[in-house]
């Protein structure tokens, strides 16, 4: 047994720093830089070498198809056939772009990706072979590729499909070295927010287990508060067995951490104590009687995406090169070259294709484990996070509590107060420590919170106030941000509306909508779903019911859905039948934004009737699939999706219909039981009381 | 010990035995298309075939392969030429990240070499225990009878 005598109790703000490397962390974080693409960072992207163009992709491929999209942009701009460009992932050795987020690959990127083609096509045709090409923005009227015709609107097979449909290393932890051993960092069973570090271990037991190639107690990454001991093996499947073995007893922080599981979010309670901080609509509060008043509440959702994620880190003459799964390769490499004393340069990060993002891969968590592990070793190292790990170590979508009250006169909504108690998402507790949250909390809101509480129907008075509460569970963001919660809680609140006012939901909204291309979403969802006709036929001890749902995503991208649903005491809530229309503008390849509503449909279904993880004492207690379930194949129903096709700006399709899935369901539920659903994810006890 | 991957017969080394089909061939093997998800056979990703049988490696046992036959998604293809569901995956873009791909296709295979014109419920049955956050569940229905009539 080795034991080590630390300053043990950590309360009070006192942290105990110890072993090499503890200076590199300093108390301000490393933050993400933004830099908006232009056709000076767009010269890099689009290069001609020996008869062939090559594409470097200015965007994380993780599942929306990005590659293929900026390829059919590329081809049509350069006027050149599919096969004449070859796509490669970019490295940090091209100039920083912006992390993957926020549905804006298309939006941000084609027209700087366009401006640089067409410039390189010009300059082909006047004969220059080599040097750099001056990118002269010129008007998009005249950018081939912002017009329907060949590529543009067609569906090649997408890129990089073969390799996956072959299995061919496509991953991070495809990716294997010569003598790569594999890492982990094991960390206590508290919550990230309370500091804890391995007090003692048995060192002799772990060493027996076949496969042991090291322990790295002092390893100092930091996960929150978190200081894990590295754990290092010859095969993958030891890990497990050295972690058993090592019977780790933690030093843990007292109670003054605050990680004691705080109350839940309680919206009322909030309100109880006085108006909310922050403002995403600035109306006057609504007083007195109201028409419509609904609470709902969410719980913590994890991502889930199907990668656990994955780093290999190799030090190689004193340069650290790292093979991630990332949404912010830049992200990446400034992160660990502040950890590990290094000038940007030294530091060269691979991104692979992602195995799902969603909002997770934003940080720097698994590349600094493999990092400080590789370094300690000697040798290249792999570390994938563990299912469990993915859960309790992750940061998540915050719960969210929302009162939103409406009054109605004249048969109109005239007065409308949403007011919303969540977590930080964009300013994320992953990443900033809450001295920094609260101060950033006095300043301005989290945006991410705000997402979606503006309101796509005109009301005269209209507030939407909400507040941000550290909480122990690490919070961030998670697939449309705050949009997904508040558009349900927006679209739930407008439904109610409708049955007060005796009107039918369609033309209750379109009362109460100006602006014609939410209005024709709307109304083509209706059409196609014969939304109008009669509810679904139940069978004995079924009840059946159908709701619509529309809304606006970052003030751009349109969608509107009807769900059929069925409520049984013998087969539960199900979703039974889905429609969607969606309208982003111009579409670059409809099959793709057809995917991208599709998958939006199914996490619709997720966050009405399954996204919900378990927490105690300050952590997450939800550690697999039956913990934390997410939608499977007989969760799915028949799906039918139109896009409405213009030459409006192409905006972006990735989230967009989390806006209305999720209120189009419970807004069914409502009309299958007569009861609002309330409390998520549903319950079928909650509907047939 | 001796099992056939692929086609070939191959023999595992001692000091791997201890270990889970799906490292063997991932870190052994570096036959990388089969994925590790959660390690407790709840998601699919690992899906290979084993004897006929859709069988999830996370949680198969080196020990217990003496003689079997493993098929994995790099065993499908016929060089360039495509398996059927392969072409049907690719026709019908089913993939979005596509992690968890590998493991439908090798439960898709094992499903339509058991019964070669599948129903809905067939279909739910036998990829049930697949999971994709992408959501690519309609593509997959799609897909799947597509290479039924194609087969």
């Amino acid at each position: 047994m080795r034991r080590r005598t630390f300053l043990s109790a950590v309360g009070g703000g006192l942290v105990a720093f110890f072993g090499a490397g503890a200076a590199l962390w300093s108390q301000v974080p490393v933050v993400p830089k933004s830099p908006e693409p232009d056709s000076d960072t767009s010269r890099g992207w689009i290069r001609f070498h020996d008869g062939t163009f090559i594409l470097k992709l200015p965007r994380i491929e993780m599942g929306q198809n990005i590659a293929t999209g900026l390829k059919q942009i590329a081809c049509a701009e350069l006027q050149v056939g599919w096969d004449d460009v070859t796509v490669e992932f970019h490295d940090t050795r091209m100039e920083r772009v912006k992390s993957t987020v926020g549905s804006e690959s298309v939006s941000h990127f084609a027209e700087p990706l366009a401006q640089a083609c067409s410039a390189l096509r010009d300059a082909l045709r006047e004969g220059l072979r080599d040097g750099v090409v001056t990118v002269a923005n010129r008007p998009i009227e005249e950018l081939v590729s912002f017009r329907k015709g060949a590529l543009v609107g067609s569906e090649p097979e997408i890129v990089q499909g073969r390799e996956i449909v072959r299995g061919e290393s496509l991953f991070a932890a495809d990716v294997r070295i010569p003598g790569m051993l594999y890492g982990r960092i094991h960390r206590a069973p508290v919550s990230l927010e309370m500091s804890s570090f391995p007090r003692s271990w048995n060192e002799a037991g772990a060493s027996a287990v076949p496969g042991f190639a090291g322990l790295f107690p002092d390893c100092n990454v930091l996960l929150g508060r978190s200081r894990g001991i590295g754990i290092l093996a010859t095969r993958p499947g030891a890990l497990d067995r050295i972690e058993t073995e090592l019977a780790v007893e933690w030093s843990t922080g007292d109670r003054r951490d605050d990680t004691e599981s705080s109350p839940a979010l309680d919206i009322d309670r909030e309100l109880a104590t006085g108006p909310l901080p922050h403002l995403a609509m600035d109306g006057d509060p609504l007083t007195g009687d109201c028409e419509v008043d609904i609470r709902l509440d969410l719980p913590f959702a994890a991502h889930a995406a199907m990668e656990p994620r994955a780093a290999v880190c190799e030090w190689r003459d004193g340069q650290l090169i790292v093979w991630t799964g990332t949404q912010d390769a830049f992200y990446v490499r400034d992160f660990l070259a502040h950890a590990h004393g290094l000038e940007t340069e030294k530091v060269l990060v691979k991104p692979c294709r992602v195995g799902g993002g969603f909002g997770s891969r934003t940080l720097c968590t698994v590349e600094a484990e493999a990092a400080a592990l590789a370094r300690h070793a000697g040798r290249p190292v792999k570390v994938q996070w563990t299912r469990a790990q993915e859960f309790t170590q992750g940061f998540h979508r915050p719960p969210s509590s929302h009162r939103v009250r409406g009054k109605i006169s004249d048969g109109k909504i005239s007065h409308w107060d949403h007011n919303q108690v969540s977590s930080h998402i964009i300013f994320t507790s992953a990443g900033f420590p809450a001295w920094m949250q609260g101060t950033i909390d006095l300043v301005t809101g989290d945006p991410g919170v705000a997402r979606g509480m503006k309101v796509p129907y005109g009301i005269d008075e209209v507030r939407a106030a909400y507040k941000s509460v550290r909480q122990p569970v690490h919070t961030g963001p998670w697939r449309g941000l705050g949009a997904g919660p508040n558009c349900l809680a927006v679209e739930s609140v407008i439904d109610e509306a409708a049955l007060v006012a005796g009107e039918n939901p369609v033309a209750f909204r379109l009362k109460h909508i100006g602006d014609t291309r939410l209005a024709a979403v709307l109304e083509r969802v209706a059409g196609i779903s014969g939304f109008h006709g009669a509810a679904p036929e139940a069978m004995s001890g079924e009840r059946t019911g159908r709701g619509i749902a529309c809304g606006i995503y970052k003030d751009k991208s349109y969608a509107a859905v009807v769900a059929e649903v069925s409520v049984s005491a013998e087969n539960g809530l199900r979703v039974t039948r889905l429609w969607c229309v969606h309208d982003c503008g111009l579409v670059i390849n409809p099959d793709q934004v057809r995917a991208q509503c599709e998958g939006n449909l199914v996490w619709s279904i997720g966050l009405v009737l399954l996204d919900g993880l378990q927490s105690a004492n300050g952590r997450v207690t939800s550690i697999d699939f039956l913990d934390a379930p997410v939608p499977s194949i007989v969760d799915v129903p028949p799906i039918s999706t139109e896009l409405i096709e213009s030459d409006n700006r192409p905006s972006g399709a990735g989230e967009t219909v989390m806006v209305a899935g999720p209120g189009a369901i419970a807004n069914a539920f409502r009309a299958a039981t007569g009861v609002r659903p309330s409390r998520f994810p549903v319950q079928l006890e909650d509907l047939l009381r | 010990m001796n099992f056939t991957l692929n086609g070939e017969y191959r023999s595992i080394p001692e000091d791997w035995s201890d270990e889970s089909l799906l490292h063997l061939l991932r870190e052994h093997f570096g036959l990388v298309g089969t994925k590790f998800g959660c390690g407790l056979g709840q998601c699919g990703a690992c899906t290979v075939i084993i004897d006929g049988a859709p069988v999830r490696s996370c949680i198969t046992e080196v020990s217990s392969l003496a003689g079997v036959e493993v098929r994995t998604i790099e065993g499908l293809a016929n060089g360039d030429q495509l398996h059927p569901v392969q072409s049907a995956w690719l026709e019908t873009s089913v993939p979005q990240c596509g992690y968890c791909q590998a493991g439908q296709i090798m439960s898709a295979v094992a499903l339509l070499e058991m019964n070669p014109n599948p129903g809905d419920h067939d279909i739910s049955a036998a990829m049930d225990g697949n999971l994709c956050r992408c959501g690519t569940y309609r593509r997959i229905r799609m897909a799947i009878a597509r290479a039924a009539e194609a087969m």
